[in-house]
């Protein structure tokens, strides 16, 4: 109406134009508040809020009209879309105070259905109406189940666990106990395990027998502090906390997906995966790693956190505010979202946080426990997906921290024995080589004994796969080692954050252990898979990690490979393999003769056996005396047969035939060779090459078509100077 | 207050909870008591709560009273036949004119048996697709007006001997016997001990209204044809046995898929047997225990398990007599006709 | 009774029998199937319920290589019968020729003190002790790949290994009481 008016002044349409918009502006926001104001004044869901936070003790119940008229009101907004915090408080306030009796609390607690977070000091006041004790105990009982039901949905947790004694008394009403014990299992932390609580817990469980939701509040204890709980906790536990969310199951869910819907106001929405709104089930069921969920609404949050001073961790965006904060974070309930997000990775690695580490220990144990040792019915197929991108995500974990977590490398010494070795296996192997190092007095019977069974009986593939993973828990192992030890101290920290100590000689002797294990596996599983290059291949991967021990790792062990691994490697039909065991052998030399030198420079206590200088000796003597000498069968070689025999064979110079020309992985070079340098030739001779001058010039051929192994082995080890007739060299011996 | 009272809306509102929301819209379309304009106002995504709100607002308007709300439960009952607990009586005796009742006769007869018999009464009789006769009766007693909350469903299917109840009361047992008796020219019923919780199932297994398999010397084809199909390579060392235990399960129990039973219970009246137990033994007393076979689906169960060789073959008379009798309730005595079923204790 | 013999019969050209003995008659069933498929030699499978195998057949049955007892543990049945057939073996099969097969050992309902059983009867006959996932293709696929790895030794089919030294590195032992802390 104001636009037609100006329209007949048109040199101050545009000013007036403005002046309107303006004003008109300025009156609708106007209206709008007014609007507001009047809308709350008479809302009736206000009103009768009101009523409730007025309505004094004593009122009857029954045939109340006004109450059931405002009862319906405030149900009616709860199932449509749940209470806001003011108006959990004032319900609860009412109900808890048994204003009304308890028929009223009953149905007020089953429509407490929260639109987004629940005051703390709600829930605190409420524990404290529950101690008057006019309250039956069904009613009790119910309000627990709420307050379990909506535990993530409190906005902090302090002062709850400022009272956590006063929650504590309840456990000694048998009826409350599984309930309490549950929400006390929710707010542990160290410092609330006490020797009296453990005491109290015990003498319960004597008196009730040993019923699961004390064994598994024990059981947390034990993990905070093990010197306080000796009681041992049964391995196969059936899961201790039953799911009490059933009176508001499919109201919170309608409710949740209503706001889910109304995007703009639903930015505090908790409950965003349907498996979050139960507890228990969130706790230790689902592998779904939870977001971190913050516990307070946005506006809350301002507020509150400049009062109560702590941080959540979710609303940390980058690795200033971590440090800016690091003092007063607040955990989330759920642990296991920690794995998930990189910047609580990197608060858990240089906080250090002990009980941080112990509630994840124990989250990820339990996880572990339920979904893979000890699965309900409805197959392990249904979860396969989800258990899948679990291991995934916290192999990514412990990629990130560098090492693994302790309740993983439990699981899977009790995981490697009931595992058909195909079941998610590159997790598992994974999982398996980022385990600590283990004693080498349990080394065999945690590890080897079920490795064992599993790699003779499984496929090529698995063997492979067995090895490399055997290959990189060395690789990690030595690793460890090269951080952590100390130089003027033989005692070596391991584990940043276990406390497992361990001297060198019990660290040299485990890596032993190791070696000596893959070196029978890899014996025996190349004489079954009938020397699979493959195989091969990967056992020598292997034992390009041990070969440098010395030099790379710092670590004095040398341990040569086992006949079964060097003889396969020299006789292999590829010239790769060949080649890689030349490289080995050469490394074994530097390293030896580099820890000789410093054993006399330094004179330290380390000592080289005379066995594996024995042992490389003779390795070098067979390769050289094979590839070089043309003296294959000669006495003293490892490969001995009787002379009869090799005239029987009717191979003619059977001393040559594994040399560099004759070496069935290198004929083909040789012959390539043969054709390059006398192209004219009709009938091929090879031996020929073994001439002096040609000799040299194979060589040289060889070593430009990549055997930088072959090389390094002839440099290091062959003194050879070119001769008129006969162009072979010695091996020149330590 | 308009015509709907108290019980009436209760009944709407527990009606309305126990249909699943999916259900909602056919099944008021079948009730035919709203307007089309009514039903179009419905907005079935909407929560429960505020469904029922809306439906008792319509009722009011439309001026229905509890009897219209007791035939959309009825609309309900019928469409779910498989919810609840149903109980098998067995008519007895015939009269000559038993075979030639029909429906109308039926109808009228049981309605005013039964309201000879208790004054306050509400009875609905539909006919079924199925020629089953659906009635379903509220109680009163002599002071108070029926019980809409409580109601007892009877199926009867015409010109057979079989009748099937819900919920029947020790109270109101004798008065519906008395007016099913009368009104379908019988001349007594009694309890057939079989009850479960799908009314097609037990109505099946009563009529025998699965494949039965039969005793035969000769191999069945069903052997010849795994012959044929398995691989050379593969050889079942006990096919013999195995086939053998096949076919003796399904001589017990049927082929195919059998009627669903959920349990059946055995109530043990006899000596305790056990040689190496002579305290018990020697007691004169019967040994009392229930014994209760629980399954979704109890004959099938019960058929693998003695197929695959978990139960012995032949089948006991006491498992076999489930299918063979129609029964899954017996009382097992040594000595003299049970008080509703008598059966050797088998040869274990 | 009659004891089924590891040497009584000549052995076939490139040819492994193996016998699968499950009371339950379900796993087997589709472990054959797969181990039918093996193309590098000729496998044959005989499956029985439990042992003894009927003498009307002991003509047409060829020299049983393997004899696998598949437990499932969440069943006592099912070990009782593996258990009892054991006697119906002639001696010289343990000497590498049977292993024992489980399943549903990570099932909540299967008793740890099953497992043990288990256990110790494998590692008191010095057999090995596999475990297998039935529920999945992955883990029949792989059970038959580790059964064809042992079976393939066992009927001599690889060269410079006995069934005898193989099972000498994969029986089952006897885990000493591993008092592991259950899960901190």
């Amino acid at each position: 109406m104001a636009a037609t008016q100006n329209l007949s002044d048109s040199d101050q349409s545009s000013v007036s134009d403005q002046s309107v918009s303006s004003r008109s502006g300025n009156r609708s926001i106007r209206v709008a508040e007014k609007e507001r104001r009047k809308n709350e004044a008479e809302d009736p869901f206000v009103l009768s809020l009101k009523y409730f936070s007025d309505v004094e003790a004593g009122t009857p119940f029954h045939g109340n009209d006004k109450l059931e008229k405002n009862l319906v009101q405030v149900e009616k907004v709860a199932y449509s879309q749940g209470l806001p915090p003011e108006a959990v408080s004032i319900m609860l306030e009412f109900a808890m105070s048994l204003r009304m009796g308890t028929s009223a609390c009953v149905r007020v607690l089953k429509c407490l259905i929260p639109a987004s977070v629940v005051p703390q000091e709600a829930v605190v006041r409420a524990v404290v109406w529950l101690s008057i004790g006019k309250m039956p105990i069904s009613t009790q009982v119910l309000f627990i189940k709420w307050v379990l039901t909506v535990f993530d949905m409190i906005d902090a947790k302090d002062q709850l666990r400022a009272i956590y004694g006063f929650i504590f008394n309840f456990v000694t009403d048998e009826n409350l106990c599984p309930f309490i014990c549950h929400l006390l299992y929710l707010l542990t932390r160290k410092e609330s395990v006490r020797v009296f609580r453990v005491r109290k817990l015990l003498e319960l469980q004597s008196k009730l027998g040993r019923q699961p939701f004390l064994l598994h509040l024990l059981s947390l204890y034990k993990v905070f502090c093990p010197e306080l709980v000796t009681l041992s906790i049964p391995s196969r536990m059936k899961s201790g906390f039953k799911n009490h969310i059933s009176p508001w199951k499919s109201a919170l869910i309608a409710v949740q997906k209503r706001n889910g819907l109304q995007g703009a106001f639903s930015n505090s929405l908790v409950f965003t995966h349907k498996d979050k709104t139960n507890p228990r089930k969130r706790k230790h069921c689902h592998l779904e790693f939870p977001d971190l969920i913050p516990a307070l609404n946005k506006e809350a949050r301002s507020e509150q956190s400049s009062s109560r001073r702590v941080v959540p961790l979710v609303q940390l965006h980058s690795f200033a505010q971590l440090l800016e904060n690091m003092h007063r974070i607040e955990l989330p309930a759920q642990m296991g979202s920690l794995l998930g997000s990189s910047l609580a990775l990197q608060y858990l690695d240089c906080v250090q946080d002990e009980s941080a580490l112990l509630r994840l220990n124990f989250w990820l144990g339990y996880a572990f426990h339920e979904e893979f040792l000890f699965c309900g019915d409805g197959g392990p197929s249904q979860t396969s997906e989800e258990a899948l991108q679990f291991l995934n995500k916290l192999l990514s974990a412990q990629h990130f921290l560098q090492e693994g977590f302790s309740s993983s490398e439990v699981f899977l010494y009790k995981f490697l024995n009931v595992w058909d070795g195909s079941l998610l296996r590159p997790q598992i192997l994974g999982l398996l080589s980022n385990i600590p190092v283990v004693p080498s007095s349990q080394i065999r019977r945690l590890l080897f004994e079920p490795l064992m069974q599993l790699f003779f009986t499984s496929s090529l593939f698995f063997k492979c796969g067995l090895m490399e993973c055997l290959n990189n828990m060395l690789l990690k192992w030595l690793t460890w080692h090269s951080i952590y030890a100390l130089e003027d101290d033989l005692d070596i920290s391991l584990n940043s954050h276990t406390s497992i100590n361990m001297t060198l000689s019990g660290f040299k002797d485990s890596v032993m252990e190791l070696i000596h294990f893959v070196g029978r596996l890899a014996s025996v599983g190349l004489q079954l898979e009938g020397c699979h290059c493959l195989l091969l291949s990967f056992v020598l991967d292997f034992y390009e990690t041990v070969c440098d021990t010395f030099l790379k790792y710092g670590l004095p062990l040398i341990v040569m490979p086992p006949a079964g691994v060097f003889y396969p490697a020299l006789f292999a039909t590829d010239p790769v393999s060949v080649d890689r065991l030349a490289y080995i052998m050469h490394r074994y030399k530097v390293n030896l003769t580099s820890a000789k030198s410093q054993e006399k420079v330094t004179e330290q206590v380390f000592h080289i056996s005379r066995q594996t200088f024995r042992e490389f000796n003779h390795y070098v003597v067979v390769m050289v005396n094979c590839l070089w000498n043309s003296r294959m069968f000669h006495p003293g070689m490892g490969v001995q047969l009787g002379e009869e025999l090799l005239l029987k064979s009717n191979v003619s110079q059977y001393g040559s035939s594994f040399d560099l020309v004759h070496h069935p992985a290198f004929m083909s070079y040789a012959v390539n060779f043969h054709q390059k340098c006398w192209p004219g030739k009709k009938d091929m001779d090879l031996n020929s090459i073994k001439h002096s001058k040609p000799w040299s010039w194979y060589l040289e051929y060889l070593f430009t078509q990549g055997y930088d192994g072959l090389k390094h082995f002839v440099q290091s080890n062959i003194s050879w100077q070119l001769k008129e007739d006969d162009g072979q060299g010695d091996a020149q011996q330590r | 207050m308009g015509s709907m009272d108290n019980t009436a809306k209760r009944l709407l509102q527990r009606l309305v909870r126990r249909i699943p929301s999916q259900m909602l819209k056919t099944t008021l379309d079948k009730w035919s008591r709203l307007t089309a304009a009514q039903r179009q106002s419905m907005d079935y995504t909407e929560s429960k709560w505020a469904l029922t709100e809306k439906l008792l607002a319509i009722c009011e308007e439309n001026e229905l009273t509890v009897k219209h709300i007791a035939e959309l439960e009825m609309i309900h009952v019928i469409e779910n036949p498989n919810l609840g607990m149903w109980y098998v009586f067995q008519l007895m005796d015939p009269q000559d004119d038993a075979h030639s009742v029909e429906l109308t006769q039926f109808k009228e007869q049981f309605k005013s048996h039964l309201s000879e018999l208790i004054r306050h009464v509400s009875i609905k009789i539909k006919k079924h697709t199925d020629e089953a006769v659906w009635i379903r009766i509220a109680w009163g007693d002599t002071f108070s007006r029926p019980n809409h909350l409580k109601p007892t469903y009877v199926v009867h299917y015409l010109q057979t001997p079989y009748v099937f109840l819900t919920s029947p009361t020790s109270k109101q047992k004798p008065l519906l016997s008395q007016a099913l008796v009368l009104s379908t020219r019988y001349q007594a019923i009694k309890d057939a001990n079989l009850s479960g919780r799908k009314l097609t199932a037990i109505r099946d297994l009563l009529m025998k209204q699965y494949l039965q398999v039969f005793p035969t010397k000769f191999p069945s084809p069903l052997a010849e044809r795994n012959c044929v199909v398995s691989n050379l390579h593969i050889e079942k060392e006990q096919a013999g046995s195995a086939a053998n235990r096949h076919q003796m399960a399904c001589e017990a129990f049927g082929d195919g898929i059998l009627p669903q039973l959920q349990s059946a219970v055995y109530k043990l009246e006899t000596k305790f047997r056990d040689h190496t137990n002579k305290t018990m033994t020697e007691r004169d007393e019967p040994f009392k225990c229930v014994v209760k076979f629980a399954s979704t689906n109890l004959l099938e169960s019960l058929r693998h398990s003695a197929s695959s060789g978990v139960a012995s073959t032949p089948v006991t008379p006491l498992l076999s007599s489930v299918p063979l009798k129609g029964k899954n309730y017996f009382v097992i005595t040594d000595n003299g006709p049970g008080p509703s079923s008598q059966m050797k204790p088998s040869q274990k | 009774m009659s004891l089924l013999k590891p040497f009584s019969k000549l052995p076939g050209l490139n040819t492994a029998n193996i016998l699968l003995v499950e009371s339950e008659e379900q796993f087997q069933q589709s472990l054959a199937d797969a181990l039918v498929e093996e193309t590098s030699v000729t496998v044959n499978v005989r499956l029985a319920k439990s042992l003894p195998l009927p003498m009307e057949n002991d003509e047409s049955r060829p020299r049983i290589d393997l004899v696998v007892f598949i437990i499932n543990l969440t069943s006592e049945l099912s070990f009782q019968s593996a258990e009892a057939s054991l006697k119906y073996l002639d001696p010289g099969y343990f000497l590498g020729k049977v292993c024992f097969m489980v399943t549903n050992a990570r099932n909540a309902s299967s008793p740890a003190e099953r497992l043990d059983a288990v256990r110790k009867l494998a590692s008191s006959l010095h057999c090995p002790l596999l475990f297998a996932e039935d529920q999945t293709p992955d883990g029949v696929a792989s059970a038959t790949e580790r059964l064809l790895t042992i079976l393939k030794v066992a009927a001599g089919l690889v060269p410079i290994a006995t069934a005898l030294y193989v099972s000498n590195l994969t029986r089952c032992t006897l885990p000493l009481d591993i008092d592991l802390p259950s899960f901190d």
